[in-house]
């Protein structure tokens, strides 16, 4: 598109062409008609016999005729000039059509090109949302899950902190590992225990185990593979401050145990003096440990 | 700045020059510009009230309000011709009624005709002293004003040397059987002469001969400058004087039906004739020249205006349609020049493809 600003009738180019002088070719045309149909008028009223011999006499007859015939010839010639003023304008008109529609041809491969640009672009964006929303996915399940790995190692570690502390004293040796297992288990530890694969369960699983045998090892003053007679590490302590009912809070705890399955736990809760068959007379920190890990983690 | 000059003829035709008035009017309601006015007898005097206005709308009213003056005359009061009221009010000296009335009779004595009641009247009643102090002459005293014809636009009249009243009308005559034509009339720059010759130059050019005494100009004696070039109507269509004075568009206004000028004699010249559409005779050609029906003025006035608008009128709309089409095509031209947007979108496009 030109620069210029577009011509119309409020165009000073066409309020100059308006107010210039008329073409003599177009006045002559078009004032030719009114001067014709003047002399034309007389001649029609001038058919009596007077006038006609009359103005064939003085020859005014003839000089009007004369007049008559050349405005025709004015009128076609400016027909003729008109015409062809026309005609180089219509072909103006037509090249500047036929220019349109090159360009046109040319704006619409152009817009097919765009299309086919706008259409892979948008392809492209909805694999990369796809790609992206995976991705997206992914991150937050290994956040959630880092989440939930760094929840389960807290409460892992406040729970071992809560025992070297001495708040599980109240219990016997094996009823103090038996109470922080089971908090692990039914707390956010647990959960991850029972959602992870096998693979990740073991680990977390062998932590705990090593850090139990470790903690019965110190309770007890002994090294991890120390043996000892069962019943001591069933043994419930003995003193003022412990509380009077803890015996029958480990009691409720594994009241759902089942000697067979859940030696360990049966014994540590239910009746410490009766130890079922399957569990040893001598233990140790280790075996302890791990027996009760199997026990209450095993899905 | 239009480059247009344009002059406008005022043809001789007696009473009838209340058509001008009609003209004039439409011209300036169609914006028409004047540049300069030559006229023959009534139109010498009808283009002198032009030439003398402050515009052509203001021309236009004092022409309508001068032959209106005329139209509403009492035909009881004064007992003469709009034209000749209208000629003597503007300064002409009538000549004698006597001999006026002993032509005339002389001429029915050899025809063996009656004498018309009107001229019988007219030339009764025919004295100078009836026309003095009527609104109409202070009408044309304060149109007329020299100073002001001196500021305004260049006026031409068309006068005619005068011979003797008698061989005159005799050679007009005889060019009106084709058989010799008249002598051609000398056209006069009315600003050019010195102040005293300005009117009798004016007068002149309307000085009907018989009716009127030639007026002397640079020591010759001149009459009605429609009589020369009678065969072609040289005279009486002055537009000789306007072409010579650089005008490129001339408008010629025409008196009589069927006129015989013809713009054919002027090849080079850009004419727009306004002719009578509908006759403009009305009850023959010595009482419409005189206008001894002044109740007829009106109706030429109107005529005249409708003439105009529709003469004018069909040559502007077809210099419209042709200007829309030149700047219709100017405009495809430049709409084409569209090299640089084009430039853009393939540069464009081809980053796409890059």
């Amino acid at each position: 598109m030109s620069d210029l600003a577009p011509i119309t009738s409020d165009s000073k180019i066409y309020q100059v062409l308006i107010s210039s002088l008329p073409n003599k070719f177009i006045v002559d045309f078009a004032n030719g008609i009114d001067v014709g149909r003047d002399h034309l008028r007389v001649q029609r009223q001038r058919t009596g016999m007077g006038a006609r011999l009359y103005d064939g006499f003085t020859g005014q007859g003839a000089r009007r005729q004369a007049e008559i015939n050349a405005s025709l010839i004015d009128g076609v010639e400016g027909s003729l000039i008109w015409l062809g003023e026309l005609t180089e304008s219509l072909a103006l008109s037509n090249y500047a059509i036929v220019q349109v529609n090159e360009r046109l041809s040319v704006i619409t491969q152009n817009v097919t090109t765009l299309a086919h640009y706008s259409a892979d672009t948008r392809h492209q964006v909805e694999k990369l949302s796809i790609h992206f929303n995976q991705r997206c996915d992914q991150l937050n399940q290994q956040i959630y899950r880092i989440d939930f790995e760094q929840r389960a190692e807290r409460q892992l570690e406040q729970v071992f902190n809560k025992w070297a502390a001495g708040r599980l004293n109240t219990f016997s040796l094996a009823g103090r590992c038996y109470a922080a297992m089971e908090e692990l288990r039914w707390g956010v530890f647990g959960d991850y225990c029972r959602i992870h694969n096998n693979h990740i369960r073991q680990g977390f699983l062998g932590d705990l185990a090593n850090r139990a045998i470790s903690q019965l090892a110190n309770d007890a003053s002994m090294e991890p593979g120390d043996r000892s007679e069962m019943s001591s590490w069933l043994a419930r302590p003995t003193g003022r401050t412990l509380l009077a009912d803890a015996t029958d809070a480990l009691a409720y705890l594994g009241d759902g145990s089942n000697p067979e399955v859940q030696p360990f736990v049966f014994s540590i809760t239910q009746l410490p003096e009766q130890t079922p068959l399957s569990v040893p007379k001598i233990c140790n920190a280790d075996r302890l440990a791990r027996a009760l890990v199997s026990e209450l983690f095993s899905v | 700045m239009s480059d247009m000059k344009v002059g406008l003829v005022l043809s001789g035709g007696g009473a009838k020059g209340a058509y001008h008035v009609g003209v004039v009017k439409a011209l300036h309601e169609v914006g028409a510009q004047v540049d300069a006015v030559a006229g023959a007898s009534i139109g010498a005097l009808n283009g002198a009230i032009l030439a003398a206005a402050p515009s052509l709308h203001e021309g236009a009213v004092r022409l309508e309000t001068l032959w209106m003056d005329l139209a509403n005359t009492s035909p009881l009061k004064f007992n003469f011709p709009a034209y000749i009221q209208l000629l003597a009010a503007s300064g002409l000296h009538l000549a004698s009624a006597g001999v006026l009335k002993e032509i005339v009779q002389k001429a029915q004595h050899i025809a063996g005709g009656a004498m018309p009641a009107g001229i019988s009247n007219f030339l009764g009643g025919l004295n100078e002293g009836a026309l003095s102090d009527t609104p109409l002459q202070n009408h044309i005293n304060q149109y007329l004003d020299q100073e002001a014809l001196n500021k305004g636009l260049p006026l031409f009249v068309s006068v005619f040397k005068h011979d003797h009243a008698f061989r005159d009308l005799l050679r007009c005559a005889v060019a009106e059987l084709g058989i010799v034509d008249s002598a051609a009339s000398e056209f006069v720059h009315i600003q050019s002469l010195p102040i005293l010759e300005q009117k009798e130059a004016l007068l002149a050019s309307a000085a009907i001969p018989l009716l009127f005494a030639p007026k002397r100009i640079n020591d010759n004696l001149y009459s009605d400058g429609g009589q020369g070039g009678w065969q072609k109507m040289q005279g009486n269509t002055p537009i000789t004087p306007l072409l010579e004075a650089g005008c490129n568009m001339v408008v010629v206004t025409h008196l009589s039906d069927g006129s015989l000028w013809s713009r054919h004699d002027f090849p080079n010249a850009t004419i727009l004739e306004i002719r009578p559409q509908s006759n403009i005779s009305r009850e023959g050609l010595v009482p419409d020249i005189l206008g001894f029906n002044a109740g007829k003025l009106p109706s030429w006035i109107e005529q005249g205006y409708v003439d105009t608008m529709h003469c004018v009128g069909r040559v502007m709309k077809a210099t419209k349609s042709r200007v829309n089409l030149k700047v219709s095509e100017a405009a495809v031209v430049q709409s084409q020049d569209t090299a640089r947007i084009d430039q853009e979108m393939q540069i464009t496009m081809s980053r796409l493809s890059a």
